[in-house]
C-alpha cells in the first residue's frame, strides 16, 4: 500500500498511518463523551456515520488501488463513471418531493452538465487521461453538479407550489407553459449557483479549498494547485448552469401537461 | 344559434363532485350571470371553459368548434379567464396590461394605454408599480390585461369583489360597455343577486353542480335555491 502520491506528500506509510488515525480517533471519544455529557445526542449518530464513511472510503480506496494498476482501466472506469450518475440522479431526485419519475429529469441533468465539462477538461489536457485524475475529477463534476440540481429543482418546486395563482393569471393570458415558467426557472437556476458563487469569491481567503489542499500535501507547487483549484472551479459552476438550466428545461414537462396545465400532483 | 354550447360538463376534484352536469347555452354578446352558494360549481366551469382544467365528461362547443380540438393558448387568447385572484406581474400597470402583447410579439401603445382606461383608471396610473395596487385598482389591472387581447369571451370570476362600493359601479358599467360596444360575451360569476340583475341579460342559477334555471334578467324571480 501507499502509493506514490502518498510517499512524496505525506510522510508515513500506510501501515503507519493506520496507527495514526487509531490514535486521532480519540476525537471520536470526545464527542461522545461531550454528547452524553451535554445531552447533545449526536454520539451515536456521529460514530454511526464516522464508521460509514471510513467503510465507505475504505471500499472505494480498495477500487481504486485495484483501478490504477488495472491493465484495462478505461473498460472498467465506464462502471465507475455509470455507478456516480446513477447514483447522483437517484440522489437528487429525492428533493423532487411528489414529482413522478423525478429521476428521469435529475439524471440526464447532471449527466449532460457534467459530461460536457469533462469533456473541456479532457480536451485542454487539464485532465489527464489517466485514472487517477479522471475519476476524482468525475466524482467533483458529478457531486457538485448533483448537489446545484437538488438545489435548482427544490426552489423550482416551491416558486410553482407558491405561485400557482400567477402561473395560472398568465397561462390564462395566453401564456405557453414555457412563458410562464420563464421568470421561475431563471431565478431557480441563480439561486442553486449563488453558494457555489459565494465561494468561489472568498477562496483564499476564509478556507483553502479541497482540491487546492489535497495538492499542497501531495506536494504540489502552490501556484500549480491554485491554477488547478481554479481550473476545479471553473468545472464545477461551469457543469452547475448546465445542470440547472438542464434539469429546468426538462422539468416544466412534469410539470405541465400536453394542454399548458399545471399537472394534478403539484 | 349558440355561441357557446355547453352540454352535460362534469368535474370531480379532489374526489367530489363539483360539476354533476351542467347544460347552457349562451348567444353571441350577451352578458350572463352565473349565480350560486360557494361549491356550486361556477368558477370550476370558468376554470373548465378556460381549460385551466378539463372536464371529466361532456363538451363545450365555442364558436361551432369544440374546445378540445382548439390549440390551448389560442382558446386561452380568445376566451380570456379574469380570475377571482387579481394577481399582478411584477412590473408596472403598464407591464402588466402589455403582457399578452408581448408574448405575442408586438406591443400596441395605444391600445395598452387606452385599455388602461377604459377599465376606470386615469393614464397616470400606467407607470405605477402594479404590486402596490388596492386590491380594487387591481381587479381593474386584470380586467385591463383581459381587454388587452381583444378576446370573444370575457369570462369574469368576481369582477368587483374587493373594489370598493363606490367604484363598483363604474366597473359595472365600463364591462357593460365593452360587451355592448365591442361585442364580448360574458360570463360573470357573482355572489350577489343584485349585482347579476344589474349588469346581465340571463342569469343562470347554479346549484350543486347542475344548472337549476336560466332566466331572461327582466323576467328573473328569486326562488330561494341560492
Amino acid at each position: 500500500m501507499g502509493g506514490s502520491i502518498l510517499s512524496v506528500g505525506i510522510p508515513y506509510t500506510w501501515d503507519e498511518g493506520l496507527i495514526i488515525l487509531l490514535m486521532v480517533s480519540v476525537l471520536l471519544i470526545v464527542v461522545i463523551i461531550l454528547s452524553v455529557i451535554k445531552k447533545i445526542g449526536v454520539g451515536k449518530e456521529f460514530t454511526y456515520a464516522i464508521l460509514k464513511g471510513g467503510g465507505q472510503l475504505t471500499v472505494i480506496a480498495l477500487f481504486l488501488t485495484f483501478l490504477f494498476g488495472f491493465e484495462y482501466w478505461y473498460f472498467l472506469i465506464w462502471f465507475l463513471l455509470g455507478a456516480m450518475i446513477i447514483v447522483s440522479g437517484y440522489t437528487s431526485a429525492k428533493r423532487a418531493t411528489g414529482m413522478p419519475n423525478a429521476y428521469v429529469v435529475t439524471t440526464p441533468s447532471i449527466l449532460l452538465g457534467s459530461s460536457v465539462v469533462l469533456f473541456v477538461l479532457g480536451i485542454t489536457r487539464a485532465m489527464p487521461m489517466e485514472p487517477q485524475f479522471i475519476v476524482p475529477l468525475a466524482g467533483m463534476a458529478f457531486g457538485n453538479s448533483m448537489a446545484i440540481c437538488s438545489l435548482c429543482l427544490d426552489r423550482l418546486l416551491r416558486e410553482v407550489k407558491l405561485s400557482r395563482c400567477t402561473i395560472e393569471t398568465m397561462l390564462s393570458l395566453g401564456a405557453s407553459s414555457h412563458d410562464a415558467m420563464d421568470e421561475f426557472g431563471r431565478l431557480s437556476v441563480k439561486t442553486s449557483l449563488i453558494p457555489t458563487i459565494d465561494r468561489l469569491k472568498t477562496l483564499g481567503i476564509i478556507f483553502i479549498p479541497g482540491a487546492m489542499a489535497g495538492l499542497l500535501i501531495a506536494g504540489t507547487d502552490p501556484l500549480v494547485a491554485a491554477e488547478y483549484q481554479i481550473i476545479v472551479y471553473l468545472m464545477i459552476v461551469g457543469g452547475g448552469i448546465i445542470t440547472a438550466i438542464t434539469v429546468t428545461f426538462l422539468s416544466r414537462k412534469r410539470l405541465f401537461n400536453e394542454s399548458e396545465q399545471l399537472c394534478d400532483w403539484l | 344559434m349558440s355561441f357557446i354550447k355547453i352540454n352535460d360538463a362534469k368535474k370531480n376534484l379532489d374526489g367530489k363532485r363539483i360539476l354533476k352536469g351542467i347544460n347552457l347555452d349562451i348567444k353571441k354578446g350577451e352578458i350572463i350571470a352565473l349565480v350560486g352558494p360557494s361549491g356550486s360549481g361556477k368558477s370550476t366551469l370558468l376554470r373548465c371553459m378556460n381549460r385551466l382544467i378539463d372536464l371529466d365528461y361532456g363538451t363545450i362547443i365555442f364558436n361551432k368548434k369544440n374546445i378540445f380540438d382548439v390549440p390551448t393558448v389560442e382558446l386561452r387568447r380568445d376566451m380570456v379567464f379574469v380570475h377571482q385572484e387579481s394577481v399582478m406581474l411584477k412590473g408596472s400597470v403598464f407591464d402588466n396590461v402589455s403582457y399578452a402583447q408581448k408574448l405575442m410579439g408586438e406591443v400596441d401603445k395605444n391600445h395598452v394605454l387606452k385599455c388602461i382606461t377604459d377599465s376606470g383608471l386615469p393614464i397616470e396610473f400606467s407607470e405605477k408599480n402594479a404590486e402596490k395596487l388596492s386590491g380594487g385598482e387591481k381587479k381593474r389591472v386584470a380586467l385591463a390585461r383581459a381587454l388587452s387581447l381583444k378576446p370573444s369571451v370575457l369570462l369574469l370570476d368576481e369582477p368587483t369583489n374587493g373594489v370598493d362600493p363606490k367604484n363598483i359601479e363604474t366597473v359595472e358599467k365600463n364591462i357593460i360597455d365593452f360587451s355592448k360596444n365591442l361585442g364580448f360575451t360574458v360570463l360573470w360569476v357573482t355572489h350577489y343577486i343584485e349585482q347579476a340583475k344589474r349588469v346581465s341579460d340571463r342569469i343562470a342559477n347554479l346549484k350543486d353542480g347542475i344548472v337549476r334555471d336560466v332566466q331572461k334578467t327582466k323576467d328573473f324571480k328569486w326562488e330561494g335555491a341560492y
